[in-house]
């Protein structure tokens, strides 16, 4: 659904041009595609490393501390020394663990996530791939990053790990039916299920404020299921370390551990990626109706900065999130969502299709 | 309230006679909902306050601040002796602060004065390894001899360092001295003391050797 009267953004996505290529010179499809692993590896070691920095020193300053001071300027190199130091660490495996398994389960964790970071779009001209389904796919993949956890819990052969993977478990497909009604929302409106797509139907406004507070609640409703979904505070039951000593990665190290972590951070990247993508426009810059002059100031300012910026505001509300509030009880979360998340979700998504129905929403096309 | 309040179980009169009746109130929780959210936004709003005051953080730089450390008035780290500018202390040698210490950590050696005949002051040992750092001999001393500082920088390699001898003079205290008119006879009634002058309880009571740097283990601050 392209906006009419609005200046075409067109998307080409890495995946198009090998595409292009594989015609005439195979070898420049095989060329872009080395590239596009190589961009997706490069930006999950950076992406890790500034968002364990990030969040330190963060999380620091919310409770009147100065988090990493000594490593380089304002410990600007601690990510870098740990990331040493975690390499470099002895990889334990419990004796009387499934070993096969034991490797699967982190190595599912991260692999998700990457899967997940190869769809975002970043900007017009800085996308993977722009898969058809996009968000049938995100949803897809975000119900098996809880396998990756579980079968860590499980093949550790430890209560403890065990119990993390299970309520890790029963969160994610707790709030998977929240996360989903917000995200249908904003289907509806987009009428397209393509990551592009949405973010090229936001070009008369975002959906989080055009929607008349249907698109507000949505995406209230999908930060708390996606803060629950990558189980960070106050939704951390399944690594709980005051019940469960280190939940499903008690019995896991050295790289292993490093591989659990790294997807837990990306892990943010990625929901405040979606978000921003799905209510906030993504690379879409503020855009107001058919406001010419403002419109025009606001596309000065290219996609993907846009996008960085969306990114890095969602991260710090997740990460205030994080440093606020208290972890809750198991009994407290399942309430949570199936007996307030549902029911609104659902009385939203109606109300939803009425809105599009009778065309209530800003600028209807 | 807990789940199970959401029915509240009261009697009415019906017929004359008291009948038990279940009141189901569903919407009490969801009332309170907003009082909930209430909250959380002011827990993000306090959060999102000490962030946004990076000047009200309390973490310091420990070794590179040395030179400028501020302490907290009561702050208690070393229980020192008040020697005055002329370095004279104010102690009697009266016990108090010995019998007060719960530890056993203070040992007063008095010793008959030569002059005045009376006991005085030989050796004030001070235990630091067992001290508590509580404060009683402080507020036991009549005489306020002696006082607690801030000088908390004590570690040492060797454990018998660890056992001061507080005053640095043995002899009667500063208001008998300042009585005395003759500065030969003063000095006569004072003997030297150093700091580590006092019982050494390791190695056969042969005196740690102190290394260069340890000459003076102790930074005294100014209180």
């Amino acid at each position: 659904m392209m906006s009419v009267g609005q200046p075409a953004w067109e998307v080409v996505t890495v995946a198009d041009r090998a595409e292009y290529w594989l015609e005439s010179h195979w070898y420049f499809a095989v060329a872009y595609m080395i590239l596009a692993v190589l961009a997706v590896a490069a930006m999950v070691v950076a992406l890790g490393m500034g968002l364990i920095y990030g969040e330190r020193k963060i999380a620091a300053h919310f409770q009147c501390r100065m988090g990493p001071m000594r490593v380089g300027y304002h410990g600007i190199l601690q990510s870098i020394a740990d990331t040493i130091k975690l390499l470099l660490k002895e990889d334990i495996v419990p004796e009387r663990a499934d070993k096969v398994l034991h490797l699967v389960g982190p190595f599912l964790t991260l692999v998700v996530t990457i899967l997940i970071l190869g769809v975002l779009p970043y900007s017009p001209l800085l996308q993977l791939a722009d898969v058809s389904l996009g968000v049938l796919y995100l949803t897809a993949l975000s119900g098996l990053s809880v396998l990756g956890l579980l079968l860590g819990g499980w093949s550790s052969n430890n209560k403890w790990s065990l119990l993390g993977g299970m309520r890790a478990a029963a969160q994610v497909i707790s709030y998977e039916i929240t996360a989903t009604l917000a995200l249908l929302v904003v289907t509806m409106f987009a009428g397209t299920l393509t990551l592009s797509g949405i973010v090229q139907s936001q070009a008369q406004g975002w959906w989080v404020w055009r929607a008349h507070g249907v698109g507000l609640l949505s995406m209230g409703l999908f930060m708390i299921a996606a803060t629950a979904e990558i189980n960070r505070t106050p939704f951390d039951i399944p690594e709980g370390e005051s019940e469960l000593t280190g939940g499903f990665h008690t019995e896991y190290s050295g790289l292993r551990f490093a591989f659990f972590f790294l997807a837990e951070f990306i892990n943010m990247f990625v929901v405040a990626g979606i978000t921003v993508t799905l209510f906030l426009g993504g690379w879409m810059p503020l855009r107001i109706g058919n406001w010419e002059t403002f419109n025009n100031l606001m596309g000065l300012i290219p996609p993907s900065l846009w996008f960085l910026g969306k990114v890095v505001v969602m991260v710090f509300v997740l990460m205030w999130f994080r440093w606020t509030f208290p972890r809750m009880r198991v009994d407290q979360l399942m309430r949570l969502e199936w007996k307030f998340l549902l029911p609104i979700g659902f009385i939203n998504l109606f109300a939803a299709a009425v809105i599009i129905l009778c065309k209530w929403y800003f600028f209807p096309v | 309230m807990t789940e199970f309040q959401q029915i509240e179980r009261k009697q009415i009169t019906f017929g004359g006679k008291p009948v038990p009746v279940a009141v189901v109130h569903p919407l009490d929780r969801a009332s309170k909902a907003p009082s909930v959210l209430k909250g959380l936004v002011r827990g993000m709003r306090l959060t999102l306050g000490y962030f946004l005051r990076p000047w009200k953080v309390v973490t310091r730089q420990y070794p590179e601040n040395r030179q400028t450390l501020r302490f907290p008035q009561r702050y208690r780290a070393m229980l020192t002796m008040i020697h005055d500018s002329q370095g004279f202390h104010r102690c009697t040698a009266c016990k108090l602060c010995e019998k007060a210490c719960p530890n056993g950590s203070i040992r007063v050696i008095t010793q008959k004065g030569l002059l005045e005949g009376v006991n005085k002051l030989d050796q004030y040992i001070w235990r630091m390894d067992s001290c508590l750092l509580c404060n009683a001999c402080v507020q036991a001393c009549p005489f306020g001899a002696l006082k607690m500082t801030h000088s908390f920088e004590n570690a040492v390699y060797d454990r018998r360092l660890l056992v001061y001898n507080l005053n640095r003079y043995a002899g009667p205290p500063a208001k008998v001295l300042a009585a005395e008119p003759d500065t030969a006879k003063r000095r006569q009634m004072m003997e030297p003391r150093g700091r580590f002058d006092g019982p050494l309880p390791l190695n056969e009571g042969l005196k740690p050797v102190l290394a260069k740097t340890q000459e003076s283990p102790v930074r005294e601050t100014s209180a």
